[in-house]
């Protein structure tokens, strides 16, 4: 009797080294989507529609845009990409990775958004805005991080346009994509923020948010773009026509989405 | 609440720390009892992880593993997949993560035998393996269950390099640590609710039990 | 040379300097004795296959354990030895049978379990064999020890220093079950010693070692009377060692003479000494004679001296004495004497005394410069 827990410890071991490598077999058949983070809400409404109405799954991972395209890049398994600009899909375009030019299937809205209980007046001039800024009632302001989400450089582009890129600076927090931004609203780690309109209408955030939408021509249109990658299966092909098609539109507008 | 992402991230701790017994008791091993040309380089290596952030492991290995050239072109030309952005990468990336944390408690705890015993047992008749088996692991199981558990408990809550070399793909890469992250930025706090207590209740079932075993082990061989 | 003989050939120069040849037949006791750091370990451990000299030859009942020229080493699992360390080196983790059983591994269970059983009956150790290591007395363990080494059937017993960890009362009792042992034993065994009084109490023969050579080989008590320099009288703990003059050595009388402090001292014949060269010589108190006090010195003819007894200690039935013979420069000699005698002589500090140095008794070696004790 050497250490009684030694041999049937082995045993099990194996038995479940040799169970657990088994690939998810179910994995293979489902197809892979990646999508960009503020597309969450109107992607899985429009997920379920899919699934009630061809019984198939679909996989969503969620991002900002340039952090998928660099994974896409990167050899990331993904069958199906929705971006939040078109630029990137042209990127990845150029580098063979996509089977087109994608098709731009909606136009995102930003939107200024600040807690239920603050102070700060809403406007489409950000003049309120500016205010608290003056005033020092601005600690910090939340955009996604400009480098690799379209809509913070949207919020990038729209600051500089009303001359508050350089005071707003300071008091920045750049969510590593748009949800992460509009959660550091919500969660008051930010007393206010610029993010995406399709996401403001989701619960969570309507109901402890006020929101104000920014006019589309004060930046350069968010064109969402849809676009089948290289090794796009059956049913990533079968979802990319079923986010064209009138039901698909339908949630897509009702998160605020525009028609391009 | 979706099960998937516990499963996985139990699938993934209980691999890494499985593959970890053997290559921890090799290396720990080797280390407790040979000197080598180069073993103080060796053993800084494998200490690296316990200073480096992930995110810097997690670089190196997107560099390697890339498609677009090298080891990681010849693995997609050969198998048809990279070590990124599936269930497999992540193993390898939590295996290198874990070496110090499996090494270093093994390798403490053969060299805390007694030379003179593996001397013993050889007069005995016991070839190397032999010793091994008898002698060896029995009397160094308890700090092997120890660097299991740390492995384990450390893979668990693994993030930095999940997040960059894994993807947050569901039932492939996203473990519960990257669904809870994922929970809270997009505002479903009840999830991330339900799915941080479940890790928490489950890695104090785990520790408790091993301490326990491990107590109990003791207890009948002091 | 008889079959069951061991033969041992290792040379090495750097970290631990070795260069030995030794040899132990079939039932010997061969006793390596010497300093800390002479080598002696470093040689059971190479004859086990534990330590691999530099250039080795190892032959054992016609087993070659080691052969350098032919690049051959036979490791210590595969040579049939068995090692009795210094610390016993008992597995913890498995009770006394188990312990002694390891050796048995190829043998059917019930056999192992018999075989060890009747092993430790053999060392005394019946009832004992569910117990655990660290359960069990100094001597105990060291028993279980000798039956595990005792298990394999080894070609040759090896012995580190087996009582050094325990208490001297055991100690005792353990010489004596080692030496009703042995009787029954028909390998060679080697006995790693520091303990000179061990050496002789257990050993057929001694090898005298120092930084890694052997000075000297033979039984005990020869190389304790009959040491070949003055290194060695010193390593077998010889307390009366000094330097003298050959004067002359006679034929005839099968004396030769020397002049020792200025005292003429008769010593047995050894011719190999030349003339008006300078020596070293030594004596062993067995071989000093006390003069009786009031009684007329008769037979303490040889080599008489006088002197006054600076040093008195009485233990464990004797008398040790330190004599301070009369002459300008102090010399010391030491004898030791039962202590019945010593007490009807009167023997105690500050009195005078006669001894007698019996000229067979003093032993000649090469001269070489002696560094003065306190």
């Amino acid at each position: 009797m050497y250490n009684p827990y030694l041999k049937p410890g082995l045993k099990l071991s194996f038995i479940v080294l040799i169970l657990f490598c088994s690939p998810l077999s179910w994995a293979d058949r489902v197809p892979l989507v990646a999508a960009a983070a503020s597309v969450k809400f109107a992607l899985q409404d429009i997920a379920e529609a899919f699934h009630r109405d061809t019984g198939k799954e679909i996989r969503i991972s969620y991002a900002s845009s340039g952090n998928l395209t660099r994974q896409i890049q990167q050899g990331a398994p993904f069958e199906l990409f929705l971006s939040a600009n078109h630029a990137y899909v042209e990127q990845l375009y150029q580098q063979q990775l996509t089977r087109d030019h994608g098709v731009i299937y909606a136009l995102g809205r930003l939107v200024l958004l600040t807690p239920n209980e603050s102070s700060l007046a809403l406007d489409g001039q950000l003049n309120g805005l500016a205010q608290a800024i003056q005033q020092g009632r601005l600690q910090r302001f939340a955009i996604a991080n400009p480098k690799h989400a379209p809509y913070g450089r949207a919020a990038r582009e729209v600051l500089r346009q009303q001359g508050l890129w350089k005071l707003l600076k300071p008091h920045l927090v750049l969510g590593e994509n748009v949800a992460q931004a509009a959660q550091f609203v919500t969660s008051g780690a930010a007393q206010a923020g610029l993010s995406a309109y399709s996401l403001a209408l989701a619960p969570a955030l309507k109901n402890t948010c006020r929101i104000q939408l920014i006019p589309a021509s004060r930046h350069q249109p968010l064109q969402q773009t849809l676009v089948l990658l290289h090794n796009a299966g059956d049913s990533a092909r079968l979802f990319f026509i079923y986010l064209q098609q009138d039901k698909a539109r339908a949630i897509l507008a009702h998160y605020g989405y525009m028609r391009p | 609440m979706d099960w998937t992402a516990l499963v996985l991230s139990i699938k993934l701790s209980l691999t890494t720390t499985l593959l970890l017994l053997p290559i921890g008791i090799v290396f720990g091993r080797w280390l407790a009892y040979k000197q080598f040309f180069g073993k103080a380089l060796l053993q800084t290596f494998l200490a690296l992880p316990l200073v480096l952030p992930p995110t810097v492991l997690g670089y190196y290995l997107l560099v390697a593993f890339s498609p677009n050239k090298g080891l990681g072109l010849w693995l997609l030309q050969t198998f048809g997949s990279t070590l990124i952005f599936n269930f497999k990468g992540l193993v390898l990336a939590s295996i290198i993560f874990n070496l110090p944390f499996a090494i270093q408690p093994m390798q403490r705890a053969f060299a805390a035998i007694p030379r003179a015993i593996r001397e013993a047992a050889a007069c005995c008749g016991m070839g190397p393996l032999q010793v091994l088996w008898k002698i060896e692991l029995p009397l160094a199981w308890p700090g092997i269950i120890s660097a299991l558990v740390i492995s384990f408990a450390h893979t668990l809550g693994e993030f930095g390099i999940v997040l960059m070399v894994g993807g947050s793909i569901p039932g492939e890469t996203q473990t519960i640590a990257i669904a809870i992250y994922d929970s809270v930025q997009t505002f479903d706090n009840p999830s991330a609710a339900i799915m941080s207590f479940s890790l928490l209740l489950f890695s104090l079932i785990t520790i408790s039990l091993t301490f326990w075993l491990s107590a109990r082990y003791e207890q009948t061989h002091d | 040379m008889t079959e069951a003989a061991i033969n041992i050939k290792l040379q090495q120069r750097q970290s631990i300097p070795l260069s030995v040849q030794l040899q132990c037949q079939a039932g010997e006791l061969l006793a390596l004795v010497g300093p800390s750091g002479s080598g002696k370990t470093t040689i059971l451990r190479a004859i086990a296959g534990l330590y691999q000299a530099d250039y080795g030859v190892i032959v054992c009942a016609n087993e070659i354990w080691q052969n350098s020229p032919d690049k051959l080493f036979v490791p210590a699992h595969r040579r049939h030895v068995g090692l009795v360390f210094q610390n016993y080196a008992l597995f913890p983790h498995m009770t006394v049978l188990d312990n002694v059983r390891q050796s048995l591994a190829d043998v059917p269970k019930q056999q192992s379990k018999t075989t060890a059983l009747m092993l430790l009956k053999q060392v005394h150790l019946q009832g004992l064999e569910s117990r655990y290591p660290k359960t069990l007395s100094g001597g105990q363990q060291q028993r279980v020890a000798v039956a595990r080494a005792l298990s394999r059937q080894p070609k040759v017993l090896l012995l580190d220093e087996p009582f050094s960890a325990v208490d001297q009362v055991t100690r005792r009792k353990l010489y004596r079950e080692l030496l009703t042992l042995r009787q029954s034993l028909a390998m060679p065994m080697l006995l790693v010693t520091h303990d000179l009084e061990e050496s002789s109490l257990l050993a057929d023969r001694m090898a005298l070692l120092h930084k890694g050579e052997i000075l000297q080989t033979g039984t005990p008590e020869f190389v304790a009377a009959h040491p070949n320099s003055a290194t060695v009288a010193r390593l077998m703990d010889q307390q009366n060692l000094f330097t003298a003059l050959v004067l002359a050595h006679h034929e005839q009388t099968k004396k030769t003479y020397l002049r020792w402090q200025g005292i003429k001292l008769e010593a047995a014949f050894q011719p190999q000494f030349p003339v008006n060269e300078r020596v070293c010589w030594m004596i062993q108190s067995s071989d000093i004679l006390l003069h009786r006090r009031g009684r007329p010195s008769k037979g303490d003819r040889e080599n008489p001296l006088q002197g006054r007894i600076i040093e008195y200690m009485e233990s464990n039935g004797l008398a040790n004495i330190r004599v301070q013979v009369n002459c300008a420069l102090k010399i010391d000699i030491s004898i030791h004497v039962p202590l019945h005698v010593a007490r009807r002589n009167r023997l105690g500090l500050h009195e005078d005394i006669g001894i007698s140095l019996l000229s067979n008794g003093i032993h000649l070696m090469p001269f070489q410069i002696l560094r003065r004790d306190t």
